[in-house]
């Protein structure tokens, strides 16, 4: 099973840097964004909170734009049926969600880089910032990944993804912007355990979609 | 046998519940501090309920479409029906709470924990129903909403440990405090209770009348489309 998802995260990895287009306007998207932000605020102070509000915002929407882009490809190019022929649903599950994983945390990479070099933040605990960033990447990208096959199946685009995402990454945005706050600032390290909360939870979303994937890949 | 249950379904309904109403805007004294505006807690917090109710319905019926192969069809539309039904009570809740958070905070909307969740538990309705209707021409609807309905259903018990920690309360812990009692009068216990039980009655009449349209119109389209 192992070999048959990495040769399909391969596969998915193949053909994204041979037509480059979809990732560099993911990659695009999010640098614009903070970028335009940047821009906007024109050396204006913020206080950590609205920091931590803003760069979770951008992070947000670099999702809603990429994320959904790697089940609807299957869908547009008429892949799926064969996909399925070949693989397990729980294989194409796996495979996508390490796929997303990975393309969302470089994108974050990208977006925590440009966001700290123009708006100038130090964080006052750097280890916390970026566990915080790494993290509730992960949590928003598993929980997307799901989404992002629900969304390929309506065929009705990002707009429908967004309103569907919002509501169920409530809690992990909630939590990401409090930790990235605190450090920022500096107070309350303790809140460090709410880490804890952002892993369990994509747990939680990774397990339940493992079992219920193939109803949403499948007709039944 | 069914003709009489049906009789004190009716009693129930047309008879007691005009009567919690009545009892409910009359006869149970007015809270000490709030004066006459508590009176709207008889319909505020049985909305409520029932609003939560149909969204533990809705989950139900979504979770057994995909582990029970039996009245599939049926279910599809139950659990559409215990969420159409589910966002209307959620909209009359946010109503009847924000008119007594006039009255007795100040401000139309403050962002307290029960109205959060109450804000979020509308956004997912508002999410199922727009899948829901994009997926119009998908023969897999009915698998990928309960999909949906289920995963929201998880993230549900995830905001009772989070958004107490992000907005401090202003609602009085009546339900969850300390000594886990309720702190109200005997006379407005009973009207409250009573109010919740015709609610529930009168959810689960509503509820029955939507199924047997659905099922009507189901038999209908099957024949129109056998024909």
């Amino acid at each position: 099973m192992n070999s048959r998802i990495l040769n399909n995260i391969k596969k998915d990895f193949l053909i994204e840097i041979r037509n480059r287009s979809a990732v560099n306007i993911s990659f695009a998207f999010a640098g614009i964004t903070t970028l335009s932000v940047s821009l906007a605020a024109g050396g204006a102070p913020f206080t950590p909170v609205v920091h931590a509000i803003i760069f979770w915002i951008i992070l947000f929407f670099s999702a809603m734009s990429g994320l959904a882009h790697i089940f609807i490809r299957e869908e547009e190019e008429k892949n799926s049926l064969f996909l399925s022929l070949y693989y397990s649903p729980e294989e194409i599950y796996l495979s996508k969600l390490i796929f997303n994983i990975i393309l969302f945390l470089s994108i974050s990479v990208i977006v925590t880089a440009l966001y700290l070099f123009f708006l100038q933040v130090f964080p006052v605990y750097p280890l916390l910032f970026i566990l915080t960033v790494i993290s509730g990447c992960f949590a928003i990208a598993s929980i997307t990944t799901i989404l992002g096959a629900i969304v390929s199946k309506a065929g009705s685009g990002s707009s429908l993804f967004t309103v569907i995402s919002f509501p169920i990454l409530l809690p992990v945005l909630w939590t990401a912007i409090r930790l990235t706050s605190v450090s920022i600032d500096g107070s309350g390290v303790q809140e460090y355990r709410n880490i804890v909360f952002l892993l369990a939870f994509s747990g939680v979303i990774i397990s339940v979609s493992y079992l219920t994937f193939k109803f949403i890949w499948t007709e039944f | 046998m069914k003709s009489y249950s049906r009789l004190i379904f009716y009693f129930l309904i047309f008879a007691v519940m005009p009567g919690v109403f009545l009892r409910a805007l009359i006869w149970t004294p007015a809270a000490e501090f709030l004066g006459e505006s508590s009176r709207i807690l008889y319909f505020h917090v049985p909305v409520a309920w029932i609003s939560v109710i149909s969204f533990v319905t809705a989950g139900y019926h979504s979770i057994m479409i995909l582990i029970s192969e039996k009245e599939r069809d049926e279910r599809e539309y139950k659990a559409y029906n215990a969420a159409y039904i589910g966002i209307i009570f959620t909209i009359l809740t946010v109503v009847t709470g924000s008119i007594w958070a006039k009255i007795s905070w100040g401000s139309y909307w403050n962002w307290d924990p029960r109205e959060t969740s109450i804000v979020i538990l509308m956004l997912i309705y508002i999410s199922y129903f727009s899948l829901y209707s994009a997926l119009k021409d998908n023969v897999n609807r009915m698998g990928i909403s309960s999909v949906y309905l289920i995963i929201a259903m998880i993230t549900m018990p995830f905001f009772v440990f989070i958004i107490p920690r992000i907005y401090p309360s202003l609602h009085p812990d009546t339900i969850i405090n300390a000594d886990k009692k309720i702190h109200l009068e005997a006379a407005m216990k009973l009207t409250l209770f009573t109010s919740i039980g015709v609610f529930t009655i009168f959810y689960g009449y509503i509820y029955k009348l939507m199924n047997r349209i659905s099922s009507l119109e189901f038999t209908q389209q099957e024949k129109r489309n056998d024909n």
